[in-house]
């Protein structure tokens, strides 16, 4: 398993200035790893300050570990060697493709759920391990739509991408509040379905409501519906290192870390009533 | 469908690479109220386009703000038909940018060479970060080595072969004066790089363009001075321009031909 992080945020340009100036507020720090390979200037300065101090993880937007596409094996050498660089605590991407015919399109789309689907992830998170020399967490997407292929429920599909490959799973609790509304399912059945001992991070973050559909936009204040899920999820995983997202109209690093001790204070009280 | 049919499916439309077969979209992606399958697709295409514009614009701020925003946004979506991105790492979506521009027509004519210096700037900004030698390094060299001394250059140097001298208009939209200068035509070379995070641009005379040519390519400083010849004064004026490379971080290191 992993260990234990406490309550971070993501490292993000616009707190740069705050971080050097005020020190490392948060317990922990995620940094999207496709910014920082072969990177030099300010950006490094930065990680490298925050790491002397405090950990750092690696979250990658970019494997597109169920694409079709061959494996890019210089993009895994590049974050191999910013990992070998970094230490980071872990290194997580999510479960998802967004390439096709080598042509990137940048997002996190969803897979098809199906037995050909599975055997295909399972295989290349395990090359990707490989390559990597570590474990790495595999993250649930938000999505917008679902394919008629699809036969396994996507938490079953998790869970058996983590137990065939031996991964561990990034619960994003926003990304099932989102799915679930936008395709109907009931996001505790989602939590249940995941196995404990699998789950090694949670993310939370803002979303929008834009009445037709849920749209997982990280550029507001995690919600009360996901503050409400975080809290079974705390009831069902435990002790869990959780991270706030902001990547949009990014606030002061105030008001991020604010949302990290909210997620801490709901933690505790979640484990005190369980206690 | 297979798992790479329905990709290359659903691709082709998010991407706008492939586009029609909506019928067959319709018959994969679950219908779902208040969503019906394209719609669903259309999620997905429109945060494509919107995502990549905006990465494009980060990179050229100046020609986005000069072009606008509509015009913009049409102008990154002919740009990615012809240049999609091949990279991971999606700030390297606009590195052709500028030099497609240059096929375009109908925009102001020194906007491609500011989207050239706008994206130079941008990938000297974090390009990796390399050791910075002194003038000493050089004068510190055997003497019968030195004319057959070379320069490793830091990798946060970018020199720009241009059509225009945009460095007014790119000063008058960095300091957002209001007072935009009519474009000047004439070829230019400016060098771009940074001094710890500070980055800099500045014009190059042509016998200076030349010279860091020829010492980019692995030449020698005798090879470098000898591009000065038809100068008045050239040996003063070559190493003039050899110590202000050093002066300005350019060079990472010197090696000497015995070595």
């Amino acid at each position: 398993m992993v260990p234990f992080l406490g309550h971070g945020v993501g490292l993000r340009t616009k707190h740069f200035p705050d971080l050097l100036e005020q020190g490392r507020r948060a317990d922990w720090f995620e940094v999207i790893t496709e910014n920082f390979l072969n990177v030099g200037g300010r950006p490094r300065a930065v990680l490298e300050a925050v790491r002397r101090d405090r950990p750092v993880v690696l979250h990658g937007v970019s494997l597109s570990v169920g694409s079709v596409d061959p494996l890019d094996t210089t993009y895994l050498r590049d974050v191999r060697a910013l990992a070998d660089a970094v230490e980071p605590a872990w290194v997580s991407d999510h479960l998802c493709w967004g390439t096709f015919g080598r042509h990137n399109a940048h997002d996190l789309l969803p897979m098809p759920f199906t037995e050909e689907s599975l055997a295909h992830v399972v295989a290349r998170v395990s090359e990707v391990q490989e390559q990597l020399g570590r474990r790495i967490l595999l993250e649930n997407v938000s999505s917008y739509l679902t394919y008629a292929e699809s036969r396994i429920p996507e938490w079953d599909f998790l869970a058996e991408v983590a137990r065939r490959a031996d991964c561990l799973l990034l619960l994003d609790v926003n990304n099932v509040f989102v799915s679930a509304t936008n395709h109907g399912f009931e996001a505790g059945e989602f939590l249940r379905g995941i196995p404990v001992d699998r789950v090694g991070q949670f993310h939370l973050a803002g979303h929008q409501d834009l009445g037709t559909h849920l749209l997982d936009t990280h550029d507001a204040p995690v919600p009360d519906p996901v503050w409400a899920l975080y809290r079974d999820a705390v009831r069902r995983f435990g002790r869990v290192s959780t991270l706030v997202e902001w990547d949009d109209h990014i606030p002061p690093l105030d008001e991020v870390l604010a949302e990290a001790e909210k997620a801490r204070a709901f933690e505790k009280t979640v484990l005190e009533e369980a206690a | 469908m297979t798992l790479a049919e329905l990709q290359a499916l659903l691709h082709g439309r998010i991407t706008g690479m492939v586009p029609g077969r909506d019928d067959e979209l319709r018959d994969h992606v679950v219908a779902r109220p208040p969503l019906d399958a394209l719609e669903r697709v259309e999620i997905y295409s429109r945060m494509y386009l919107h995502r990549l514009v905006d990465a494009v614009a980060e990179d050229v701020p100046h020609v986005s703000r000069v072009i606008g925003h509509d015009a913009f946004v049409e102008l990154v979506r002919a740009y990615l038909h012809e240049h999609p991105s091949r990279s991971p790492d999606i700030g390297q979506a606009g590195r052709h940018f500028g030099a497609w521009l240059r096929t375009y027509r109908g925009i102001r004519a020194d906007l491609p060479d500011l989207a050239l210096l706008e994206r130079a700037r941008s990938e000297v900004r974090t390009a990796p970060d390399a050791p910075v030698a002194g003038a000493a390094e050089l004068q510190s060299l055997d003497p019968e080595a030195l004319p057959g001394a070379r320069f490793l250059f830091s990798p946060s140097l970018r020199v720009l072969r241009l059509q225009h001298d945009v460095r007014p208009l790119w000063d008058s939209l960095e300091e957002d004066s209001g007072d935009v200068p009519e474009p000047i035509p004439g070829a230019s070379t400016l060098a771009v790089w940074r001094q710890e995070f500070k980055v800099f641009h500045t014009g190059l005379s042509e016998p200076e363009a030349r010279a860091l040519m020829v010492a980019r390519e692995g030449g020698t400083l005798e090879d470098v001075c000898a591009t000065f010849a038809g100068e008045p004064d050239p040996a003063h004026t070559a190493f003039k321009a050899v110590l202000s490379w050093f002066a300005d971080g350019w060079v990472a290191a010197v090696t000497s031909r015995r070595a």
